[in-house]
């Protein structure tokens, strides 16, 4: 009888010459995924179902505000009730002890391996490994191979952790600061738009309409088109609007130097994302990882088809996530892979086609809307214009009339400059590859 | 309260700036106050080219509707009519997409105000009422609190309202749930709401849309207008809803709305779940009115008499003669013997097989008496009901008993009753050697063996009652302590006025010390459990106050407990007694009022009284009592999901925050929130606590890992017992640990001990009181159960039960069918026809079914007579079978 577990664990170690069966030693919990279970899963609030709006739900949630008011009460009476023992000192006390065993200045070392429940080998970043002690008020279930401690700059004992489990390259795909462009600046598209909202927005914000019909909301969607319609101003309206957490990430990112770099970027950017829930990831110009696989002999492009099984994994793997939506863009869907695009995956397939005429007036007058036009302007013209003009090329045009304009120190951009900007902007479109020369 | 219901979503089009600038604003909300300035910039500009950028179809229905807004205003009431109907079909055939406002609706925002004045200035007639109809649909867009769409619905020409489709419908029943408040609070008439619901409910039923139909009557107190729009197609998903919600409405709106639920399910003919919800009403009239229903059809009957009998329960004033052997349990310990043959597990274990300490690294324990004893229960826990054990019941006599002294013989000897369970005929001559010992011990052990032997099961002979009877005046108080708790356990929930007449005299003999008058108090509580008998009430109460300062002794729980059992689940029934314990002062009065409360709201998730035993112990004293409290908040919460995950929470605050008597109980409270279920969340919370520095924190910890993961042979417990077994090779914790082994083990993994089956929705009152026995005298750990009273771990024989699933056909013969298996899943208020199972697998009957599990039958050759397949279920071929492949198609 009064046993404790430090001295229990005492009692096993001196029986490790007994010869079968050694028992588990009482749970001590290293690592992130013990501590995702244990004590935050009681923590947590219970999940409620239904999801739609209903009586039911309402007279759930009830109960369990009831029951966190109880919480919140019990909490501040406790304290009140207390009968005041001078604990702050105490408590200061023990900093100060803290303090001490810390020292001053602190190292910091990497952790590379853990021995048992108090000792560990870590590295500093001057180069040897050491075999230290493990301070008892660190808390282990913050240590996991690879963490960055800190350690007592004498002895290098580990006597703290410094957080920061997110992977820096993770970390610089949020979006931090939502970009500028809205809604309001994509001209036309409407139908496009819609499909988004529907299969990206909606579900976040909505998820019990879904319910209520009974289907599971569209996983993601996959934007495709010839350059310039568009895609990537869509996902940044998205990106705008929405005040879920969005993750960009351009598919030549993951594509990293070292073996297996690049299917752990992936696994982290999802796990990233599972864990700013609600959220949504951005994977523009999938092509860099997204082509058909075939049999290749280059190290390399083995690798980057292993980041696409991972993408294919975190998609539509083993585990559901359900707050996380996917929007990807590529302007070559014929190239990919067709597992990458199959429902279930990807639910949606949105094509982004060259602009009609009504469109092609509406991004005219978008990109004009702020420029200094001379009355002989007619942008008809332009618009009624045969040529494959994209979104881009028309922008592109503006742009350009605007630097001729410029050019001439004029304060106005005249219709000829509009032309001359045309001519220019097509002429360097189809500059690249004289016509029929390799046909 | 008002009711959550969709308000049509600002429109997101991407064409129309207006919308946008609303999105921004929401979205600006919930951003960084960073991005707030620039897009406030943004929106002004927007505004100012808003004009421009209309498409030019937009621009024309624009002008047009604005055109027939100026063309209502018109003198001539043809041309206003016309443009009315104009505006209606243009209103009508905009078809939306889900992310925006119809476009008319959107354009028509402006013109809001102009209409209404035109409506106040038009004169009465069909363009008046007309145009009311339309401001109703346009009221809904226009997003104020003065609930316009009702008003001018209420003035309108009242035609159909499913014509403006479902989201104005939805909204209208938002706005009736709240003007009828209104209106009921200033006494006003609420007929011609009334009426509107009477054609709003029929729409909804018909549309799928069953629990916005139920709210909508429950708002308007008009639940029972639901009978008529009832058929086959909807009424499980509306008694499956209703049934949810009457958990969380306060009563005694709750008990209506069961009512309700059984009159559906009577309607429909779907007398088992008619019996189950009027089985958790507890409403004996309604059990015998639906027994009565079905008097001439035996196989329902009989499916009936099933229900009852895993309950515990007869039905009053009804002959059941017909189907006595199946309410009164007789053949119980035959089926359970016909899964044990199945599962091929009938060979006895001993507890050394459990142990598994060939395993441990320790040297091998002495044969202390403790262990001894430990060993009985264990082999009486695995062995329970197989009626075989190596130990005690075996052929050549092991004299096991010997080895035990004093008390470890009464329990020892007690425990063959439970290896012989149920079985009254095999079992009694199995016990009849024990009973004319002349060890005094042994003689005792066997009468309560007798008592434990036939626990729940009614018998015409009544071999407890005869056998027992003679001894309660013995002159040995420890012969009368077994023959009245033997009589407790065989009679828990049979309220047999016989038997007060013979125990409540002992309450009264002065020369007893407080253990007797505890047992006897317990004995009557089990007896006469949820009776609110008011004799008995008053008799314990008197006992309380003759014995004064005694009350407050440890054994006078029991005394205390007993009376509580008396109002379980009673509710307010229990408020007198209540009253008249507030005359007993000192502690013992206060344990009594805390039990009693608990008791009298257990398993019903009631908020107030979980705060009242908050605040008790939360009084920042020193209060042994605390500890009750917590298990009383558990008591209270169990049964119901959201409830006992608070729970979860709540004690992780008390761990922190409360003093040792909260610590001391808190492992208790987790073994009562999930009895026999093993969930992750506490398993490591009691593991954790298991290694207290406090013995008692330790040894409830450990009891309550054997409570969880009872008749579950659950790996993981195991595997943190046998590691305790060895950490506390040399304490007093072994004995806890190995009688959590034995429970963990319990019926060679085949029982449950949780009070809640028929899909975790009833609660079964005779169980409850075993499991708050043992965890009573599990509060004061030190001075009952690890010393002289631990023949008290034998009061969970009222709660256990297999955990089996057996299907029999209408001859009441074994049917061997397949059924899925899997993890049950919450289907209340889901559209279509979900699974109810996933993760599911296929076996035969008899099977077993986990805590969380529910069973499908896997071939349409046969239908089962209940919904809930669990226990005993009748099978009747299905006329209707596909020959071809049964596997292949899905239940009926």
């Amino acid at each position: 009888m009064g046993n404790n577990q430090s001295q229990g664990q005492g009692d096993k170690g001196e029986k490790k010459d007994q010869p079968k069966y050694q028992p588990p030693p009482p749970p001590t919990q290293f690592g992130k995924k013990k501590k995702r279970r244990g004590a935050e899963t009681s923590t947590k609030l219970p999940v409620i179902t239904p999801h739609s709006k209903c009586k039911l739900k309402q007279l759930k949630l009830e109960r369990i505000k009831d029951y966190l008011l109880m919480e919140q009460e019990f909490l501040q009476n406790y304290d009140l009730n207390q009968p005041k023992v001078d604990e702050n000192s105490k408590e200061q006390a023990d900093e100060k002890i803290i303090e001490e065993l810390r020292g001053d200045p602190l190292t910091v070392g990497n952790l590379e391996e853990i021995i048992d429940d108090n000792h560990a080998i870590v590295s500093s970043t001057v180069g040897p490994e050491h075999y230290v002690r493990i301070m008892s008020f660190v808390d282990k279930s913050k240590l996991y191979l690879g963490a960055t401690v800190l350690l007592n700059n004498k002895t290098l004992s580990v006597v703290g952790v410094i957080d920061g489990e997110v992977d820096p390259m993770v970390n610089v795909m949020k979006v931090e600061k939502a970009p500028t462009e809205s809604y309001s600046d994509i001209g036309g598209l409407e139908a496009q738009v819609q499909e988004m909202k529907e299969a990206i927005e909606l579900p976040l914000t909505h998820p019990e309409l879904y319910e209520e019909i009974g289907i599971k909301p569209p996983k993601g969607v996959i934007l495709y088109g010839e350059p310039g319609t568009g895609k990537t101003l869509l996902a940044k309206a998205v990106a705008n609007q929405t005040s879920a957490t969005f993750l960009r990430v351009v598919g030549s990112e993951l594509i990293q130097k070292y073996l297996g770099d690049g299917p752990k970027l992936v696994r982290e950017l999802f796990r990233v994302a599972d864990e700013c829930a609600p959220s949504i990831v951005f994977i523009d110009e999938i092509d860099a990882v997204g082509t058909k696989r075939y049999d290749s002999q280059s190290g390399g492009e083995r690798e980057i088809q292993r980041t696409m099984l991972e993408l294919l994994n975190q998609l539509d793997g083993f585990d559901a996530r359900t707050d996380v939506k996917v929007i990807m863009a590529t302007n070559r869907i014929e190239t990919l892979d067709p597992a990458l695009i199959r429902p279930g995956r990807i639910d949606r397939k949105i094509e982004f086609p060259l602009p009609d005429i009504k469109t092609k007036r509406k991004i005219f007058e978008i990109h004009t809307a702020k420029m200094n036009l001379s009355e002989d302007v007619n942008l008809e013209e332009f618009v009624m214009s045969k040529d494959d003009l994209s979104g881009a090329d028309i922008k592109a045009i503006c742009t350009e009339s605007g630097l001729l304009a410029l050019r001439e120190r004029r304060m106005r951009v005249t219709h000829t400059d509009f032309k001359k900007a045309k001519e220019k902007v097509l002429y360097r479109k189809t500059a690249g590859a004289p016509e029929g020369l390799y046909m | 309260p008002q009711k959550e219901v969709t308000i049509p979503v600002p429109a997101k089009g991407g064409s129309n700036k207006e919308e946008d600038k609303k999105d921004n604003k929401d979205t600006e909300e919930k951003n960084t106050t960073t991005n707030t300035t620039t897009k406030d910039n943004k929106k002004d500009k927007k505004k100012d080219k808003k004009e421009e950028t209309l498409s030019p179809e937009d621009e024309k229905l624009k002008n047009d509707l604005e055109l027939l807004v100026e063309r209502s205003r018109d003198e001539k009431e043809e041309i206003a009519l016309a443009a009315l109907e104009a505006l209606k079909t243009e209103i009508r055939s905009s078809t939306s997409s889900m992310t925006s406002v119809p476009k008319p609706l959107k354009f028509l925002r402006n013109h809001y105000s102009t209409l209404v004045d035109i409506y106040k200035n038009s004169k009465e007639g069909k363009a008046k009422t007309s145009l009311a109809d339309i401001l109703s649909v346009l009221a809904m867009a226009n997003g104020n609190d003065e609930r316009d769409t009702l008003k001018y619905k209420l003035l309108g020409s009242g035609e159909a309202i499913a014509s403006w489709g479902h989201e104005y419908v939805k909204h209208l029943a938002t706005e009736i749930g709240v003007e009828y408040d209104i209106k009921k609070e200033e006494n006003q008439s609420v007929e011609d709401l009334l009426k509107l619901v009477d054609e709003i409910v029929p729409f909804q039923m018909t549309h799928n849309a069953e629990p916005e139909a139920c709210d909508l009557l429950l708002e308007v107190e008009q639940l029972s207008k639901i009978f008529q729009y009832i058929d086959e197609n909807n009424y499980s998903r509306v008694c499956l809803y209703l049934f949810k919600c009457s958990y969380y409405v306060p009563g005694p709106d709750d008990i209506n709305i069961l009512k309700v639920c059984v009159e559906i399910y009577i309607k429909m003919k779907q007398y088992p779940d008619a019996l189950r919800v009027a089985m958790k009403i507890s409403d004996p009239e309604l059990i015998t009115e639906i027994f009565k229903l079905v008097e001439n059809n035996k196989s329902i009957l009989q499916q009936l008499g099933f229900l009852v009998a895993r309950q515990k329960i007869v039905p009053d004033n009804f002959n059941y003669d017909s189907i006595s052997d199946i309410i009164n349990n007789s053949k119980l310990s035959e089926y359970f013997m016909n899964l044990a043959t199945d599962l091929d597990i009938r060979e006895p274990k001993l507890p050394e097989e459990i142990f598994q300490s060939h395993l441990d690294s320790t040297s091998a324990i002495a044969d202390s008496a403790r262990m001894n004893l430990a060993s009985s229960f264990v082999n009486a826990f695995v062995n329970a009901g197989f009626g075989k054990d190596k130990l005690m019941t075996a052929e050549e006599d092991t004299k096991w008993w010997f080895k035990n002294r004093e008390l470890g013989i009464l329990s020892t000897v007690a425990s063959t009753g439970m290896v012989v369970l149920w079985d009254i005929d095999g079992g009694l001559t199995k016990i009849d050697k024990f009973l004319y010992s002349q060890e005094k011990h042994c003689s005792n052990g066997a009468l309560m063996a007798i008592g434990m032997l036939t626990s729940g099961i009614r018998s015409e002979m009544d071999p407890a009652l005869s056998l027992l009877a003679e001894h309660i005046n013995s002159s040995n108080t420890g012969t009368r302590i077994s023959a009245i708790f033997g009589l407790g356990l065989a009679y828990a929930g049979t309220q047999r006025q016989d038997l007060m007449s013979l125990l409540s005299p002992c309450l009264d003999d002065d020369k007893e010390k407080m253990e007797f008058i505890g047992i006897v108090g317990l004995a009557l509580g089990l007896i006469f459990i949820g009776s609110c008998d008011p004799e008995l009430s008053t008799l314990f109460v008197q006992t309380l106050i003759q014995r004064g300062t005694a009350a407050s002794e440890s054994h006078a729980r029991f005394l205390h407990l007993g009376l509580g059992l008396l109002y379980l689940g009673k509710q307010d029934a229990a408020e007198l007694a209540l009253e008249t314990l507030k005359a007993i002062e000192g502690k013992g009065g206060e344990y009594a009022r805390l039990t009693v409360e608990a008791c009298a709201y257990a398993g019903t998730g009631n908020v107030l009284k979980v705060q009242n035993m908050l605040h008790f112990c939360s009084d920042g004293q020193e209060n042994p009592h605390h500890g009750l409290a917590v298990l009383s908040i558990a008591l209270i919460a169990m049964g119901e999901e959201l409830g006992s995950d608070m729970c979860l929470r709540m004690f992780d605050h008390l761990l922190q925050k409360g003093n040792v008597h909260i610590k001391r109980a808190i492992p208790l409270a987790l073994g009562l929130l999930s009895p026999s279920n093993p969930r992750i969340a506490i398993m490591d919370i009691l593991s954790k606590l298991s290694h207290d520095n406090d013995p008692e924190v330790a040894q409830g910890a450990i009891l309550s890992l054997g409570l969880i993961g009872a008749g579950t042979n659950n790996a993981r417990i195991g595997g943190m017992l046998r590691a305790l077994a060895v950490f506390y090779g040399k304490d007093v914790h072994l004995f806890f640990v190995r009688i959590a082994q034995g429970l963990l083990h319990l019926g060679k993994g085949t029982m449950t001990i949780n009070p809640y089956h028929s899909d975790r929705t009833l609660m079964s009152p005779v169980a409850v009181g075993g499991l708050l026995a043992l965890l009573h005298a599990g509060l004061d750990i030190k001075n009952i159960l690890s010393t002289q009273s631990h023949y008290l771990f034998f009061s969970i024989v009222c709660s256990m039960y297999p955990r089996m699933l057996m299907t029999l056909d209408e001859d009441l013969k074994p049917l061997p069918v397949s059924v899925r298996v899997g993890q049950s899943v919450d289907i209340v208020g889901l559209a279509g026809k979900p699974k109810t199972i996933t993760g599911f697998q296929t076996h035969t009957t008899p099977v077993l079914l986990g805590y969380n599990e529910r069973a499908e039958l896997a071939t349409d050759d046969y239908i089962p007579l209940t919904n809930i397949l669990e226990g005993i279920v009748i099978l009747k071929p299905n006329p209707n079978a596909s020959v071809t492949s049964p596997l292949a198609s899905k239940k009926n």
